[in-house]
């Protein structure tokens, strides 16, 4: 028994029911009175110089009010953190998906006719596509002004010593693994209204996940329309899907304010799908050099990682993903020498950005394959390897992270016990693992790692709560809800849970890195505190008791061991209210977590707490087409604790399929920079058909930093699951597939090859 | 999605007619789901729709007790013949082939008769009607005439068809006894797939339940149309199906086909494909067979 | 070309106008602010969209407004009009966790009542059959696949045993959606 009423109960998802009746409202849901409709005119070539630009047809198109192209774009205007990225492009493009016009008009089809009336001449430049040759003396240079196509990142450390620990090694492997492109396919595509008051303020409805950080963009956009001092509002409509696809802003978002100020009228941007797989932002690619050795007892010595980042035309959040690798790479089991070294390297393909795990499923696919291969060499089993080296509470990393709370070793033990009970393998059947760790308590990637909380009460003993967070779907509105009743002795049902409006929501840093429930989770936790100090000092009054002799439960406050002292919290509410000098139930409260940015060197205690996760699979391999098929699955978590049992397993469910999509089926095929696949028929999300049987144990271990307990748990569903799935292919076959996806002709060449070995 | 001017016929002939009056602007429509896709993509750009759909009788499906032939109108939809136990039972390598096609939405307002006419070299509808010999009933401005469904196909998305003609139905003439037939579409996923490679075998066998009388190796995506791989068929016809046999087949089918490299997968997988799965189908042909044999055994 | 149909709309005759090119889905969401059903790839690949129609699950994004002139179309906004009085797949869906981010739900949820109206008591083969056909990014289907089975469980009870005795689906066809059967005989 956890002692909790409301924590720790599978209360459906707040929304659900307005869900399930069609009535939640989403950004393709949103008209407003005299709207426009913008369309966006992207690139023909993967690299090329604009040499003439004729608009004049688009513009007597009868309906269009606007067009815009890339020299109507104020010259201080860049979106991404490398800024060179203007959301209209002027003089050259750098990949298919490079914006050069926009229109707006009175509908949708005449938007799309008179885009398709702009008249563009290139003049067509040699590209580079393979972020290796990039890195080469005379490559073609994708920004000329950069002088090179490696950006200077700062994506480089090392820690103890990797060679004299190479030297000291009883057994070393080493192998390249390649990660490619997959993409984030929320439901509901992305899409943008932009409208400016009388006086200049704007307003954007947004499927954003960075509510306050795109505010702050907007206003950097408005600064450099001249717009200084003006204010900016962002409403998020109802998200269908985040995934990390709007951590950042984007040219429709921008281009939509450009347009809206020009024609005085709301503006609309809604991606179709093709433009969605186009025109968004993938996960990373990577390709990585690993080696990593071991002493005689299977003690790992050393670490040593090197990785080439195809960055694209442009730079978004996914240059930055190898910070993110750096925790997997120093911190996933007991490595005390740990080299890392990443370039991020520009080319004319499409341009990254931050995905579900941010950089640690691709970091964990190459140390986690490495981790089974080392074993084999030393001689060892897989999960006894991995028991050797397991981290554990109070353990320090290299790279300076404290493990506080740590489950890794029940999660192991959780995992081995399920997988083992089944009936023995059969002929292709094999079964393998792999660990993760993730941030599981904020990660101070910004200046502030904070989330702030308004609450109040009402005279019928109700709540509001206005958080900075935001809810996509993965259920923060319960997580604020459920926190807030626990503490404050209410239902569920009892919370108003308001995150959709920068006007009324504080700040916040945005939903990454899973912290939503441990760092909006505390500051609502917080501000219920507040609420409830005030509300027990003014029933202590009443009762003429010391306010720790109250309780409140079951919308009640009342005197322990007292029975005849006791009040409904909605009368109490209103005797404060209504009492003269009376008072409204109302408190705030700023959580920012006690981490570390990271330093020069990169070290840091990068959040609060950590998450532990191990994944174990069983595979069946067809040796005669290379088809894999999932038998069995299992993740089992270190969540610190489970706030919503239900909500929570939906997360590492829905996780462990993307990751099986990320390990087996999906890649955004891409030839010459062109996508290939823009389209579901093409790019292979697993269906229903598909799903596998999941199970998925919880392992509690109450994190003392966490509210009641809880650490995030949004990611890490999907960051172990291609190395589990390529170890259970060896284990099964006994062939190493080291590229994702792993399709089945991947699989067969590799049995056809071995064969012919042998 | 570009405006035009949806026209319903009553009759075949009143949509021929209503062809031969707007002639290149206009384009007849089954379940619409290819055309308006391609009309949506803007590949396609008709002032006039025909729209088939209300014709009576299109959506026939039966079998001639007496003659054993089966008749599908064009207009009926994979979902009906997924759903039909006739088709189930005794025509498995339609229903292994219909039931996978696209969703269930998509089956239930796609035809069989689109799924042929678009012509597409994935047609999942078509091998199993090459196998089973069908027949395609056209009818158009100079009136009607039949075609075989294996001679339907010129290359991707062109048939035979001349403009203004209609596919009216597909008749399959009656099985022989001890027929087995069956459909693998090979693809990355289980469902909404259209496939790396498919492979229909269909196979005939003699009083002896061994002896091949007759075959029928059928592959999707193994060249511009669906095709028949013949050289395989004469392999087995005249003996004994084995495993040994069948891959010799299955060789013989992938060295015959012509796929090609794609986004959708590698040339030299397909043939691989080719090769295991034509053993696979032959063997499920067996297997039907030998318990249909069983089953009739025990009736008597 | 304008042309007035006429149809049954979530159990209420309308009639209105439409433009030929028009699919259900526009006129569902433009014109009748039906904003329930979902656009997620306009392309029948995604399964956003879907609705009944004659109690046929299609896709809305394919389906000419024209075609359902006479018919019975059921959209999410027709089976509850308040959170007290969900229907049962509604219901369980709420309570299997069967909803993350929503945006697939009202199609999930029509497709499954296609199917549990036909066979409450389909198994998980037959669920994730009926269901290929729509796409969630958010759940992995787990959740999904459980609301499935659960409604039905139920509304198999609701029905009384033997009630939802699975017809030979055989007898359904093209032109069934529209008038009377024609000659099928299977």
């Amino acid at each position: 028994m956890s002692g909790y009423n409301i924590v720790g109960q599978r209360v459906p998802k707040l929304d659900a029911a307005q869900k399930a009746m069609g009535r939640a409202e989403y950004i393709q849901d949103v008209k407003l009175p005299g709207m426009l409709y913008g369309k966006i005119l992207y690139s023909k070539y993967a690299h090329a110089k604009i040499t003439a630009m004729d608009i004049s047809r688009a513009l007597a198109l009868p309906g269009v009010h606007a067009v815009l192209t890339g020299k109507d774009i104020p010259p201080k205007m860049r979106m991404g953190f490398y800024k060179d990225n203007p959301p209209l492009k002027a003089d050259k493009v750098c990949c298919f998906r490079d914006e050069v016009a926009a229109v707006a008009a009175v509908s949708e089809q005449v938007a799309k006719k008179a885009v398709s009336l702009i008249e563009v001449e290139y003049e067509v430049l040699p590209a580079v596509f393979d972020p290796e040759a990039a890195m080469e003396k005379d490559a073609t240079l994708v920004h000329e002004a950069h002088k090179t196509n490696v950006l200077k990142l700062p994506w480089k450390l090392h820690y103890g010593d990797v060679e004299a620990a190479e030297k000291d090694s009883a057994f070393v492997v080493e192998d390249r693994f390649t990660t490619t492109w997959v993409t984030h396919c929320c439901l509901s595509t992305s899409g943008a209204v932009a409208l400016f008051d009388a006086s200049d303020n704007l307003t954007v409805y947004s499927n954003t996940q960075i509510p306050s950080l795109a505010q702050k963009d907007f206003l950097e956009t408005l600064g450099a329309m001249g717009l200084k001092g003006k204010r900016v509002r962002v409403i998020k409509p109802v998200i269908g899907g985040g995934f990390g696809s709007k951590l950042d802003t984007y040219a429709y978002e921008h281009i939509a304010i450009l347009l809206a100020h020009k024609c005085r009228k709301p503006v609309k941007i809604l991606f179709d799908r093709k433009e969605e797989f186009e025109a968004t932002s993938t996960r990373q690619p990577t390709v990585i050099y690993i080696r990593q050795g071991c002493d005689k007892e299977g003690h790992l010595t050393f670490r040593d990682i090197r990785m080439v980042l195809d960055n694209g035309g442009r730079t978004s959040w996914g240059a930055t993903t190898p910070s993110v690798m750096m925790m997997p790479i120093t911190s996933l089991y007991r490595v005390p020498n740990v080299r890392y070294n990443a370039k991020c390297v520009y080319t004319n393909n499409t341009y990254s950005q931050a995905m579900r795990g941010y950089g640690n499923p691709q970091a964990t696919f190459a140390i986690e394959s490495c981790m089974d291969m080392l074993a084999q060499k030393a001689g060892i089993d897989p999960v006894a390897f991995r028991r050797i080296n397991q981290n554990e509470p109070g353990d320090e990393t290299p790279q300076g992270f404290k493990i506080t709370s740590c489950g890794l070793a029940q999660c192991i033990d959780a995992v081995e016990k399920e997988l083992t009970q089944g009936s023995p393998l059969e002929d292709g059947e094999g079964i393998g693992y792999a660990s993760l760790i993730h941030v599981g308590g904020g990660a101070r990637i910004y200046k502030s790692d904070g989330c702030g909380a308004i609450l109040k009460m009402d005279d019928y003993g109700r709540v509001d709560i206005f958080t900075g967070g935001t809810d996509m779907g993965q259920g923060l509105d319960n997580m604020i809800a459920q926190i807030v009743a626990e503490e404050l002795g209410l239902l569920a049902e009892d919370i108003n849970v308001v995150h959709s409006d920068t006007d009324v929501c504080p700040w916040d840093v945005g939903a990454h890195a899973s912290r939503s429930t441990f760092v909006a989770g505390n500051a609502a936790l917080g501000a219920a505190r507040r609420a409830k100090q005030t509300l027990l000092a003014f029933g202590a009054k009443l009762f003429e008791v010391a306010p720790e002799d109250l309780v409140m439960e079951n919308r009640t406050v009342s005197v322990k061991n007292d029975p005849e002292k006791t009040m409904p919290v909605d009368k109490l509410l209103r005797k404060a209210h209504f009492s003269p000098g009376g008072t409204m139930l109302m408190a705030d409260y700023f959580y920012d977590p006690p981490n570390e940015n990271m330093g020069k060197d990169f070290r840091c205690n990068l959040s609060v707490t950590y998450s532990f996760g191990v994944h174990g699979v069983r595979v069946h391999v067809d040796k005669e087409t290379g088809k894999v098929l999932v038998k069995n699955y299992v993740a089992a978590h270190d969540v610190g604790r489970a706030i919503n049992p239900m909500l929570l397993e939906g997360q590492v469910y829905g996780g462990v399929i993307m990751g099986l999509g990320y390990a087996l089926s999906e890649e955004v095929m891409i030839k010459d920079g062109q996508i290939k696949n823009p389209n579901f028929r093409d790019y292979k999300l697993f269906t229903a058909k598909d799903a596998v049987p999941i199970m998925a144990p919880v392992i509690e271990t109450h994190d003392p930093d966490g509210p009641f307990g809880a650490k995030g748990i949004g990611e890490p569903g999907c960051v172990p699951t291609a190395p589990a799935v390529a170890n259970a292919i060896y284990n099964a076959v006994g062939v190493r597939i080291k590229d994702l996806p792993i399709t089945p002709e991947k699989v067969l060449a590799a049995i056809q090859e071995q064969s012919k070995g042998s | 999605m570009k405006p035009f001017t949806l026209l319903t016929p009553a009759t075949v002939e009143e949509a021929v007619a209503m062809f031969g009056q707007h002639k290149e602007t206009a384009r007849y429509m089954a379940g619409g789901t290819d055309v308006i896709v391609k009309v949506k993509e803007g590949w396609m750009g008709p002032d006039y729709l025909i729209n088939l759909k209300q014709i009576p009788g299109l959506d026939e499906l039966h079998k001639n007790e007496n003659t054993g032939e089966l008749t599908i109108g064009s207009l009926v939809t994979h979902a009906m013949l997924e759903q039909s136990l006739l088709i189930r039972n005794e025509y498995p390598i339609i229903y292994d082939a219909v039931s996978n096609i696209g969703s269930l939405q998509v089956r239930n307002m796609g035809t069989i008769g689109g799924n042929l006419i678009n012509a597409v070299p994935s047609a999942d509808g078509a091998i199993p009607l090459i196998a089973l010999d069908g027949t395609a009933l056209l009818a158009g401005p100079a009136g009607e005439r039949s075609v075989p469904v294996k001679d339907l196909f010129v290359k991707p998305y062109e048939t035979v068809l001349t403009p203004g003609e209609i596919l009216r139905k597909i008749t399959i003439p009656a099985q022989a006894k001890r027929t087995g037939s069956a459909y693998i579409k090979f693809g990355r996923r289980a469902a909404m797939e259209l496939p790396l490679i498919g492979i229909g075998v269909l196979l005939v066998v003699d009083e002896d339940l061994v002896t091949c009388t007759r075959a029928r190796i059928c592959l999707g995506v193994a060249g511009p149309t669906p095709r028949r791989a013949q050289k395989a068929e004469d392999l087995l016809e005249g003996k004994p199906v084995t495993a040994t046999l069948l891959t010799e087949a299955g060789t013989l089918a992938a060295e015959e086909s012509q796929v090609r490299d794609s986004v959708r997968g590698q040339a030299w997988h397909r043939k691989e494909m080719i090769r295991v799965q034509v053993r696979r189908m032959g063997i499920k042909c067996l297997d039907i067979i030998n318990q249909k044999a069983q089953q009739t055994g025990r009736q008597v | 070309m304008t042309k007035t149909i006429s149809f049954i709309l979530n159990g209420d005759e309308i009639s209105c106008d439409i433009q030929d090119h028009w699919t259900l889905l526009h006129l569902l969401r433009e014109e009748l602010g039906l904003i329930g059903t979902k656009e997620g790839c306009g392309n029948g690949e995604c399964g956003a969209c879907t609705v009944i129609v004659d109690q046929l699950a299609i896709n809305s994004c394919l389906f000419l407004a024209a075609d359902v002139q006479g018919k019975q179309i059921q959209t999410i906004e027709g089976l509850a009009v308040h959170t007290g009085s969900l229907h049962p797949i509604q219901q369980s869906f709420v309570d299997n966790g069967g909803i993350q981010c929503g945006f697939c739900t009202p199609g999930m949820i029509m497709s499954a009542k296609a199917l549990l109206d036909k066979n409450a008591r389909a198994d998980k083969e037959a669920i994730k059959h009926a269901l290929a056909g729509n796409i969630c990014r958010c759940t992995g289907y787990v959740q999904i696949l459980d609301s499935v089975e659960a409604a039905g469980r139920q509304m198999a009870g609701n029905q009384g045993k033997g009630a939802a005795a699975a017809k030979d689906p055989g007898t359904i066809t093209q032109q069934s959606m529209n008038k009377k059967a024609g000659e099928v005989i299977t």
